[in-house]
C-alpha cells in the first residue's frame, strides 16, 4: 500500500448548484481552479490548479457554501485550525 | 437625447458635490477600540449598546435589540438568511428606494438578482476598464495635473464612481451633474428627508423618460438590459426597474467612492507599502482587500430575526432588529492578526466587507475594477504622490458608512 503521508491524495472540488448563487467569489480567490458558466453557476475547470491553502480560502470564502472539498471520498472540513 | 426634458429646472444647477460630504456619514474617528472592547466581553450583544454617540433607548414593547462584533457570529447570520431577515431594510430604506432586492428574502430575492447579475460579472465588465473607468479617471486628473497638489477627494474619488455608473447606465453625458446630486440626496436621506424623497421621485421621473427611449432604442448600456429581461416568463415592471436603478446608487457610487478613498489613505500613511505597490502593480489585488476588510466603506447590515434564536449563547426573540458590525468582524483579533493595521501583505483571508450570504455585494467586481483602474491611473499620471504637508492632516471618519474626508496630496507638477 501507498503511504498516504508522504504523497497525500488531490482534493476533489464540488459546487452545489442549487445554493451556487453565481457571486464569482471563488474566481476571485481561485481563478485558474473556477469559472462561471454562461447561466451564472460557478464550475470547477481544474482542481489541481490552486494549492489547497488557497482553495480552502475560496471554499470558506463561498457567501452561500456552495464549495465543499474532498478527498478519497471525505468531505474536508473547512473550519480554521486557529 | 429627446424626452429628457421634464426635470430641465435642475439641469442648468452648477454642483459640487463636496457640499453634501458631512451629512452622509457622521463624524466618529475611531469607533474600534468601542467595538473591540464590547467584542471581548461577548461577539454578541442583547440590548442597547453605546458606542461614542450615546445608548439608544430601550423600547420595552419591542425584542431587544442584538448587536453583533464577532467575525464567525456575522458569518454565521448572514449565512441563515430563514432565520436573520433582510425585510428590516423595508422601513429603512423601502419608503426612499422603493422595493429592492436588499429587502427581499428567498427566492424572491434570487430570482430578481439572477436577471441582473450577468451585468455585473467580471468578464461582463472587462470591456468598461479602458473605454470608461481609465478615461473618465484621466479626464478628473487632466483638470488639476499641471497644479502640482490636489484634494483626491474631492478632485477624483468623490467624482469617478457616479460617471461610470452613469455611463454603464448609458446616460447622456450632460445629465451627469444631476444625476450625481440625486444620486448624493438619495444617499443622504437619513440627514434630509424630504430632499431624499424628492431626489427618490426626480430619479424615477427622470429614469421613466430615459426607459421610453430604450424601449424604442435599445442600446449595450443596463437599462436597456433590464427592460428587455424576463423572469419566469414575465418582464420586470417599471417599478421594480426603477427600484433596481435608484439601489444603483447608494450601492455603486457611495461606496465605491468611499473604499478608494480609504485605500489611498492608508497608502499615503505607509510609504513601504505606497511603494511596493507602485512598483508592482499586482499587488493591488490584496491592497484592495486588505482596505475592504480593514475600513469597509459599509459598516452596519441590519436583519431581523423571523423566530427565536441563539447566537454565541446570547438569546434573540422573535422579530429583535438585529445589526450585524461589519467594521467590527472584520478587526476579530480571533481571525486577524494586528487587526487594527493595515498591511496588504497579511496572510489573505476572506472578510465581511462586501457582506456575506445571498446577499453579498452584487457590484464587488465592478468595485474591485473600478479601483484598481483609477489607482493605478493615479500612480501612472501623478508619479509617487505624497500628503500635501502644508494642509490639514485628513482623517477617515463615520459610523454607518466610512471613509477620508479629504485627501490633500502634492506631487510633480505635470505627472
Amino acid at each position: 500500500m501507498a503511504d498516504d503521508a508522504a504523497e497525500p491524495r488531490p482534493l476533489d472540488v464540488r459546487v452545489d448548484w442549487d445554493r451556487c448563487m453565481g457571486s464569482g467569489n471563488c474566481v476571485f480567490w481561485a481563478p485558474e481552479t473556477f469559472d462561471l458558466s454562461d447561466d451564472g453557476h460557478a464550475v470547477v475547470v481544474d482542481a489541481a490548479a490552486t494549492d489547497e491553502e488557497r482553495l480552502r480560502t475560496a471554499a470558506q470564502g463561498c457567501p452561500v457554501g456552495a464549495i465543499s472539498l474532498w478527498r478519497a471520498g471525505a468531505e474536508v472540513p473547512l473550519e480554521e485550525s486557529t | 437625447m429627446p424626452g429628457l426634458n421634464s426635470t430641465a429646472d435642475f439641469a442648468a444647477v452648477p454642483f459640487d458635490p463636496y457640499e453634501l460630504k458631512d451629512v452622509v456619514g457622521g463624524t466618529i474617528r475611531d469607533p474600534y477600540p468601542a467595538m473591540q472592547a464590547l467584542r471581548r466581553i461577548s461577539p454578541v450583544h442583547s440590548g442597547p449598546i453605546d458606542l461614542g454617540e450615546g445608548a439608544e433607548i430601550a423600547d420595552p414593547t419591542k425584542p431587544a435589540p442584538v448587536t453583533v462584533f464577532g467575525y464567525d457570529e456575522v458569518v454565521q447570520v448572514l449565512r441563515d438568511s430563514d432565520t436573520y431577515s433582510s425585510t428590516i431594510y423595508e422601513e429603512v430604506m423601502g419608503m426612499v428606494m422603493g422595493r429592492t432586492i436588499l429587502q427581499m428574502d428567498e427566492p424572491e430575492h434570487r430570482s430578481i438578482r439572477t436577471l441582473v447579475a450577468s451585468s455585473f460579472r467580471s468578464k461582463m465588465l472587462e470591456r468598461w476598464e479602458e473605454d470608461l473607468v481609465a478615461r473618465v479617471v484621466n479626464e478628473l486628473i487632466d483638470t488639476f495635473i499641471d497644479e502640482g497638489r490636489t484634494d483626491l477627494v474631492r478632485s477624483v474619488t468623490f467624482n469617478f464612481p457616479v460617471q461610470v455608473i452613469a455611463r454603464i447606465l448609458g446616460l447622456p453625458r450632460e445629465d451627469y451633474p444631476r444625476f450625481q446630486r440625486w444620486a448624493l440626496e438619495l444617499t443622504s436621506v437619513a440627514a434630509n428627508w424630504e430632499r431624499g424623497i424628492a431626489a427618490s421621485n426626480a430619479l424615477r421621473d427622470y429614469f421613466a423618460d430615459v426607459m421610453e427611449e430604450r424601449r424604442a432604442h435599445p442600446g449595450d448600456d443596463l437599462i436597456s438590459e433590464l427592460v428587455r429581461t424576463e423572469v419566469e416568463g414575465r418582464h420586470l415592471t417599471d417599478e421594480e426597474i426603477f427600484s433596481f436603478l435608484r439601489l444603483i446608487l447608494p450601492a455603486g457610487v457611495e461606496t465605491t467612492y468611499r473604499a478608494t478613498g480609504s485605500m489611498l489613505f492608508a497608502l499615503l500613511h505607509d510609504r513601504t507599502q505606497f511603494d511596493a505597490l507602485y512598483n508592482d502593480r499586482s499587488l493591488f489585488a490584496p491592497a484592495f482587500e486588505e482596505v475592504v476588510r480593514w475600513e469597509p466603506p459599509v459598516c452596519v447590515i441590519l436583519r431581523r430575526a423571523t423566530r427565536e434564536a441563539e447566537l454565541a449563547g446570547v438569546k434573540i426573540e422573535s422579530g429583535a432588529d438585529i445589526a450585524l458590525l461589519i467594521g467590527a468582524a472584520n478587526r476579530d483579533e480571533r481571525k486577524y492578526p494586528e487587526p487594527d493595521r493595515y498591511d496588504m501583505f497579511r496572510e489573505q483571508r476572506q472578510h465581511v466587507g462586501f457582506g456575506f450570504g445571498v446577499h453579498v455585494c452584487l457590484g464587488m467586481h465592478l468595485a474591485r475594477m473600478e479601483s484598481r483602474i483609477a489607482v493605478n491611473t493615479l500612480l501612472d499620471r501623478l508619479g509617487p504622490f505624497t500628503l500635501d504637508p502644508d494642509a490639514e492632516p485628513p482623517h477617515i471618519e463615520g459610523m454607518a458608512f466610512r471613509s477620508p474626508l479629504s485627501l490633500p496630496v502634492v506631487f510633480t507638477p505635470g505627472g
